[in-house]
């Protein structure tokens, strides 16, 4: 299943990604697949500062924290996950310090290795699936990108519809809820016109915020990176993030993650903060 | 305002953006009209593109803008339509990024906005999830 190391690189995952920790495992092992050993780095020490335009000095500090973290990683790449980081990374971050690697976005490089990658898709998946695309990326043009990769995998019929959401991924919209509603709607529309249960991301932030349709339309929302990797014969992850959403009530999802994980973060902040973001339906 | 020589750079990088765009920007409106989001807001009803990135470059220069500029700001969430519409190579996208920045108060004009982004819990939320998602040895080795 591993492809001869040819690379090494900083796998630069960013902050809210690591909500789908199967995401993160699934994209790492790919990259290892087409011969890219990597370096995961992500979370608030790794954060682009992209969140902070509130507060420049924050962005500041946090963009150039991050750039040392990379300029001394001894790697000479970083292959990015969310779109934000890759943004940022290409404007404000690069505009301000001096960045000594170069930056390609997973799509990029997987795509660029997609021959290393046909070979070991041999498991397939016999199913009908709609592409959830967003217009914003226009950094990296990672529709088709995506769209040619999930053509790899034998069994799989990919509908790729004229239509794409504003914003880079779903959490842009979150702030506009009526727009967040309409693309929402627009998606479960384009399952049933086109007869598919399942819907495919390309990004974390769209996963967290359609999975919940498994509840409310029944239609399973899985990222492409776990197509590819169930392809390759690999035992698909559990998405817990979409499981803990869809587990219904509050008694449900604590069971289901548990007293031991719940302890880890403190009884009272899951409480607060964390039983609340998974209690919030997917809404249109 | 102004902390230490990053700080300095990142106010220096958006000056330096914002001129450009004050120089580039013709007002012609094209990059509002294609925008799928002005459809949300009643206040932007019937108003026109120029009128609108006017308000814009208004905001850049630290003049407020307009109601309906600071409103188109808000509603911007990045969906990069606006580039390929912009007839003089400006990133109306970006501009729309340093109108936030601006009507956010962050290069010392008044607030025009506020800062939904402010969430005190925004970090430990995501570090929870990291503990409840990957096992101790990926945190002390990926997030440190």
């Amino acid at each position: 299943m591993m492809g001869t190391v040819s690379e090494r690189v900083v796998f630069w995952y960013g902050c809210n990604a690591i909500r789908h920790g199967d995401i993160i495992h699934s994209a790492i092992a790919l990259l290892r697949a087409v011969g890219i050993e990597s370096d995961p780095a992500g979370g608030p020490a790794y954060c682009c500062g992209t969140a902070k335009d509130g507060n420049l000095a924050a962005a500041a500090g946090m963009a150039a924290r991050t750039v040392e973290k990379f300029n001394t990683s001894g790697r000479d790449k970083v292959v990015t996950w969310c779109p934000s980081c890759h943004r940022h990374m290409g404007t404000f971050m690069g505009g301000t310090n001096t960045i000594n690697f170069e930056v390609s976005h997973i799509t990029e490089m997987l795509h660029a290795r997609r021959h290393l990658l046909a070979p070991l898709l041999t498991h397939p998946l016999n199913r009908k699936v709609v592409l959830h695309t967003h217009s914003g990326f226009h950094e990296v043009n990672s529709n088709p990108l995506v769209a040619d990769l999930l053509r790899l995998i034998p069994g799989l019929e990919l509908v790729v519809a004229d239509y794409s959401a504003p914003g880079h991924m779903c959490s842009a919209l979150a702030p506009i809820p009526a727009a967040l509603k309409d693309v929402v709607r627009k998606s479960v529309e384009l399952c049933a016109e086109n007869g598919s249960d399942t819907l495919v991301t390309t990004f974390h932030a769209c996963q967290r915020n359609l999975c919940g349709l498994a509840t409310t339309d029944g239609i399973k929302v899985v990222n492409y990176v776990i197509l590819l990797t169930a392809a390759m014969g690999m035992a698909p992850p559990v998405d817990e993030y979409a499981q803990w959403k869809n587990a219904g009530a509050d008694a449900a999802i604590t069971e289901s993650i548990g007293p031991e994980r719940i302890a880890k973060i403190g009884a009272d902040f899951f409480a607060k903060q964390v039983l609340p973001e998974l209690r919030k339906p997917t809404e249109k | 305002m102004r902390m230490d020589a990053k700080t300095d750079e990142l106010f220096a990088y958006i000056e330096r953006n914002i001129a450009r765009t004050l120089v580039d920007c013709t007002s012609c409106g094209k990059c509002f009209d294609i925008c799928p989001m002005t459809a949300y807001s009643d206040k932007l009803a019937g108003k026109t593109g120029g009128e609108v990135v006017a308000g814009i470059l208004g905001i850049l220069r630290g003049t407020a803008g307009t109601p309906e500029a600071v409103e188109w700001t808000r509603l911007c969430t990045q969906s990069a339509r606006c580039i390929p519409a912009c007839p003089e190579n400006v990133n109306p996208m970006l501009m729309l990024r340093l109108s936030r920045i601006t009507a956010l108060g962050s290069t010392g004009g008044e607030a025009l906005l506020p800062d939904g982004k402010r969430d005190p819990h925004f970090f430990r939320r995501i570090n929870a999830f990291s503990a409840l998602q990957l096992s101790d040895a990926e945190i002390a080795a990926w997030q440190r």
